[in-house]
């Protein structure tokens, strides 16, 4: 049983299914859809401290943004460690972080946003000739539509600045 | 109606999520006024490459505005 836990083909696999699940947010990838996909012949008593240990190790690097460097010096740790990973293991976790750290870390970012962010931009210039308010004539203004909102919202403003007053 | 503009350039260093964030922001702050001249605050957060767009379409605008 060890040596399917071993083999490197599914890990790549599972570390796509846990980083969807740790960082991408992705919902319903259960431990049991990750090991009946993936080690259908491993039981889930053997399955679940092992990708905990890999879900642990992927958070660690993602966590301290590692360079290549440090990944080197992390992984060749963890190879050493007792109850750690196998050289293969450690191959196929550097070439994940490499080709999938933009994308993590950008999702990192987004999840440290809080705020609101801007999601659209449009904007017109008005030469206005006339006004109900004023009895200004030619006055050029700039109207501005921001989409202000959270991820999976947006909220539509409208302001109007009036052009006699921009300084950029 | 745009009352004020407030901004804040910002480094986000660290979060429960990662450790070793190293993000820079910028934060904006606008006063609204709308027609009956209530004013409302409205906040958002970009990141440096949405900000150089938002940059780029105000210095449009105000090239734009110059020859109206």
């Amino acid at each position: 049983m060890a040596g399917e836990l071993e083999s490197c083909k599914p890990l790549s696999g599972l570390l796509s299914g846990l980083a969807q699940d740790a960082f991408y947010g992705h919902p319903g990838i259960t431990e049991e859809l990750l090991r009946s996909q993936l080690y259908p012949d491993v039981p889930i008593e053997e399955f679940r401290p092992f990708q905990a240990k890999m879900r642990g190790i992927l958070k660690s690097i993602a966590s301290a943004d590692m360079d290549f460097n440090q990944l080197e010096a992390f992984l060749t740790a963890q190879t050493k460690k007792q109850g750690g990973i196998t050289s293969d293991q450690a191959a196929v976790i550097s070439k994940f972080w490499k080709s999938h750290k933009t994308k993590i870390r950008e999702s990192l970012m987004n999840q440290s946003r809080w705020d609101s962010g801007l999601r659209g931009l449009s904007w017109r210039v008005d030469g206005k000739s006339q006004s109900r308010h004023s009895a200004e004539i030619h006055t050029p203004v700039a109207i501005m539509e921001l989409e202000i909102g959270k991820s999976g919202q947006g909220i539509l403003r409208q302001d109007t600045i009036h052009g006699n007053n921009m300084e950029l | 109606q745009l009352i004020d503009f407030q901004w804040k350039l910002g480094m986000a260093v660290s979060s429960d999520s990662c450790r070793s964030l190293k993000y820079p922001y910028v934060a904006v702050m606008l006063k609204v006024a709308d027609h009956s001249g209530q004013v409302k605050n409205k906040s958002f957060e970009m990141t440096i490459p949405q900000f150089q767009n938002f940059y780029r379409q105000f210095k449009e605008i105000a090239a734009i505005i110059e020859t109206v």
